[in-house]
């Protein structure tokens, strides 16, 4: 019998989680950590790693197969192109705090797309492969150039037997056009909600008058299409964290039940204003409002989530997952999504974007008029993904982890950094600690919140298994 | 119950007839030689012209059996309906020889074999477009070499038909692989049968010692054809607390398959004979059936459950139930009159013992 490679983490007190290649994993103590290392494992532990699959006895045998196909389910394998994000401007009629492309002014000159750029867009797009797409309007505001917005999504429908179409508004403005153009079933909008009412007001709205039309456009948004086509994302300051029952509360109030706790990412504006990050006061507020999500959802039965962390319960379970396009492993750049920006230029990811808008780093890897500059992605592609990666390969979490090159660049400036010593690193160890914490509570409230997440009616005892 | 069976009378023929029953003479696609085209009736009784040859057909009250595509054996006087036009319900079954003895069969295994393939490929090239065709036994592998002939035969001719095949996986080999390989698997669903992931239970109840271990072999060989296997679970007695431990095994062992069904007893064949010991009311305790489904659905095994009647499922488990018995062995009972769920309920089997079944069945 051959046993996989188990790596493991200590979870405090004499209590080690282990993991394999393929994701499975058990929780067990520090005698069955040495036993497995110093090779004197007994009849018992042979006993339940061949139970689980843990191990093998021939290559190709039914345990074997499983292993691998559980493997093969978490790969992210690089697919056609199916996703865009475009930014017909950049022009925005909002000076955010913390805006992260370094936006233009609502009047200024020569930051939209002009007619012979939206040609060249068709024509990337028409070359497309797949016969679905999804885009995602970027801006800046999109909504100024509404008349970029149908012309793209006119010829998207024509071209794509499935299309789907995401506009990213701060829904300051919206006309009537802008709310007809809402109307189609296909058509998303995603929007921004700060922590509370004060703190939106104070990094976005700026004022009362301002803010009551954004409130008033978000209340109809909600009404007219519902929480299955809108969405409200917050992003946070960690100096400047609301009160987080407050913050849920204002969230379930205008019946949006997933929630996605977002940091601001310092770049753009937001790196000059705002001061270095918190680690210890985000993660507090972190589990104070998952903490109160689930008593939340105990108490009026209801299934409000944090959007990150049921996605790394999923990830944990099910693998697969890859539609988060953050978070994936090998994480390739430039392949089936790519972000193409108000003069052209195109970006492997949004952030990839404000990097080189602020003059970080330029990580262009092309423009509408040349083409992708497939060397630039090679090089890129190079650091992608997590089995090459020294530290990850002992990382009980690799499985259900990702890399992120570009995040990586930004904050410094290299790609090959001991990853414990990278924000990406530590960020996704803090909450898959947290997620499995979650996973292993013996409380019938929370296992009850992680069936929700999980899409599921009830928690199975015997999912997360326990071996002493 | 629809019958599967027509009188016919025509003048004796060495080899099995296989025709389809064309109601329209005047229809454009009609094709000499494989086409009986009506030429008149009198009552129930329709007189069919099958390139000269006269044949006398007894139609079943209410149905005309248009574009139906059946087989006449030589020296016999009934039409096998083999491929009902109007439904989605067709099985051929190839042999019913078997090398397992599964305690709720509802087709008894015989030792004689009688080979069909020729007449069902015959029957296959005239089915509607995009029709599924059940292959079922006794065990379809018994005669693996020809079943797989078919198969592909078939497809050549025929690449718009989905198969749904019904095996017990004890007959494939490493060396078979090449030869699956070449099947459109797309088109196949290989509908293979697990008890428990116990090899003890799983092989007590099939009667076959070692079952369970060349099943997980054969598993693995469809797998590595990238076959589509649909694993079905009928809820025992003998099975029923093993069902979680079940669908942790398939979870993290058969990851590769399409879909779990779960599926209630038939009462047929043994299934009758051992009703009594076997018979899970799964209506008054749904809770072994639910800790399957929820650790299947967590690891992100889809699940179905087949042959449960809504009304005793629990409501939150209802969208796994697929109408799954076929329509001419399917009934409703009287408590069923005025349920709103009757048109996507399954129903119940037309040999279900009302006397001995579900203690809560009632209108929803």
């Amino acid at each position: 019998m051959s046993i996989w490679p188990l790596q493991f983490r200590w979870l405090g007190q004499s209590e080690y989680l282990f993991s394999n290649d393929s994701g499975a994993f058990f929780r067990s103590d520090e005698r069955f950590l040495r036993r497995y290392t110093e090779e004197r494992l007994t009849e018992e532990d042979y006993q339940f790693l061949s139970d689980h699959d843990f191990a093998f006895s021939d290559v190709g045998d039914a345990p074997f197969l499983g292993h691998a196909y559980h493997w093969m389910k978490r790969l992210n394998t690089a697919a056609e192109l199916n996703y865009v994000i475009l930014v017909p401007t950049l022009r925005c009629n909002l000076t955010c705090d913390y805006c992260q492309v370094s936006r233009a002014a609502e009047t200024a000159k020569g930051f939209d797309w002009t007619e012979s750029d939206l040609n060249l867009v068709f024509r990337m797009l028409s070359e497309v492969k797949g016969d679905s797409l999804k885009v995602e309007f970027q801006g800046g505001e999109p909504l100024l150039r509404l008349d970029l917005l149908q012309a793209v999504r006119s010829f998207v429908r024509e071209r794509f037997k499935h299309a789907e179409f995401v506009v990213c508004t701060n829904l300051q403005s919206v006309s009537k056009e802008a709310w007809q153009f809402f109307e189609s079933p296909d058509t998303l909008i995603s929007t921004s909600l700060d922590g509370s009412p004060d703190l939106h007001r104070k990094l976005r709205t700026k004022s009362p008058d301002a803010h009551d039309e954004f409130l008033s456009n978000l209340g109809r948004a909600m009404a007219q299409f519902g929480p299955e086509r809108v969405s409200a994302l917050p992003t946070l300051d960690v100096n400047d964290l609301p009160d987080p029952a407050e913050f849920v509360e204002q969230y379930a109030e205008l019946g949006i039940h997933s929630i996605f706790l977002r940091q601001v990412n310092y770049q753009g504006f937001a790196r000059k204003v705002l001061r270095q990050s918190n680690s210890t006061s985000w993660y507090q507020f972190y589990r104070s409002v998952v903490h109160y999500i689930i008593e939340k959802n105990h108490c009026e039965d209801l299934a409000m989530e944090e959007f990150y962390l049921s996605h790394l319960l999923r990830r944990v379970i099910r693998g697969g997952q890859n539609n988060f396009v953050d978070l994936r492993n090998p994480n390739w750049l430039g392949i089936d999504y790519i972000v193409i920006d108000f003069d052209g230029k195109i970006y492997p990811t949004d952030e990839a974007r404000m990097l080189s808008r602020v003059r970080h780093i330029d990580l262009a890897i092309g423009s509408l008029q040349t083409g992708l500059d497939q060397q630039k992605l090679w090089q890129l592609n190079q650091a992608v993904s997590n089995f090459d990666d020294p530290d990850c390969a002992h990382c009980v979490y690799r499985p259900y982890c990702g890399l992120d090159v570009v995040d990586d660049l930004s904050r410094y400036q290299r790609v090959d950094l001991p990853r414990h010593m990278t924000h990406h690193c530590n960020k996704h160890m803090t909450l898959f600690d947290y997620a499995f914490e979650l996973l292993y509570s013996e409380s019938p409230v929370v296992r009850s919140s992680v069936a929700k997440w999980l899409g599921l009616t009830s928690l199975p005892d015997n999912l997360c298994l326990v071996h002493k | 119950m629809i019958p599967l069976q027509l009188k016919v009378q025509t003048a004796a023929h060495a080899e099995p007839l296989v025709f389809r029953l064309r109601n329209d003479e005047h229809a454009t696609d009609i094709l000499t030689g494989k086409d009986a085209v009506l030429k008149s009736r009198s009552g129930h009784l329709a007189y069919y012209d099958l390139d000269g040859r006269e044949i006398q057909v007894a139609l079943p009250p209410g149905e005309t059996c248009g574009n139906d595509v059946v087989m006449v054996l030589p020296g016999r006087s009934t039409a096998h309906r083999l491929i009902r036009s109007a439904s989605r319900h067709n099985t051929l079954l190839v042999t019913e020889q078997c090398d397992q003895l599964c305690v709720m069969c509802s087709q008894p295994p015989k030792a004689s074999h009688n080979d069909l393939f020729r007449p069902f490929f015959d029957a296959c090239l005239l089915a509607p477009r995009e029709a599924v065709i059940g292959i079922s036994g006794g065990e379809p592998l018994l005669h693996k070499a020809r079943l797989f002939d078919f198969l592909f035969m078939v497809h050549l001719n025929r690449p718009d038909l989905h198969f749904h095949v019904l095996t017990n996986a004890q007959h494939l080999e490493e060396t078979d692989l090449d030869f699956l390989r070449q099947l459109d698997q797309s088109k196949i669903t290989w509908g293979v049968p697990v008890y428990a992931s116990s090899a003890e239970i799983h092989d007590r109840i099939v009667g076959k010692v070692g079952a369970y271990a060349t099943l997980q072999s054969g598993l693995t060989i469809l797998a590595k054809a990238g076959a589509r296997i649909e694993l079905r679970t009928v809820v025992l007695r003998s099975n029923l607390g093993a069902l979680g431990a079940l669908a942790r095994t398939i979870a993290t062992r058969f990851p590769y398959c399409t879909v779990w069904a779960i599926m209630h007893l038939e009462n047929i064949g043994y299934g009758r004979k051992n009703w009594q010991l076997e018979f899970a009311d799964t209506s008054t305790d749904f809770v072994a059936v639910k800790a399957g489904i929820d650790v299947a659905l967590a690891f992100g095994i889809d699940v179905a459950l087949y042959n449960f009647p809504l009304c005793t499922v629990p409501s939150n488990y209802r969208i796994y139930c697929c109408a799954s018995i076929s329509d001419w062995k399917q009934k409703f009972l009287p408590e069923c009159d005025h349920c709103i769920a009757q048109h996507t309920c399954c129903g119940f089997f037309e040999w279900y013992p009302e006397d001995r079944g579900f203690e809560r069945v009632q209108r929803l």
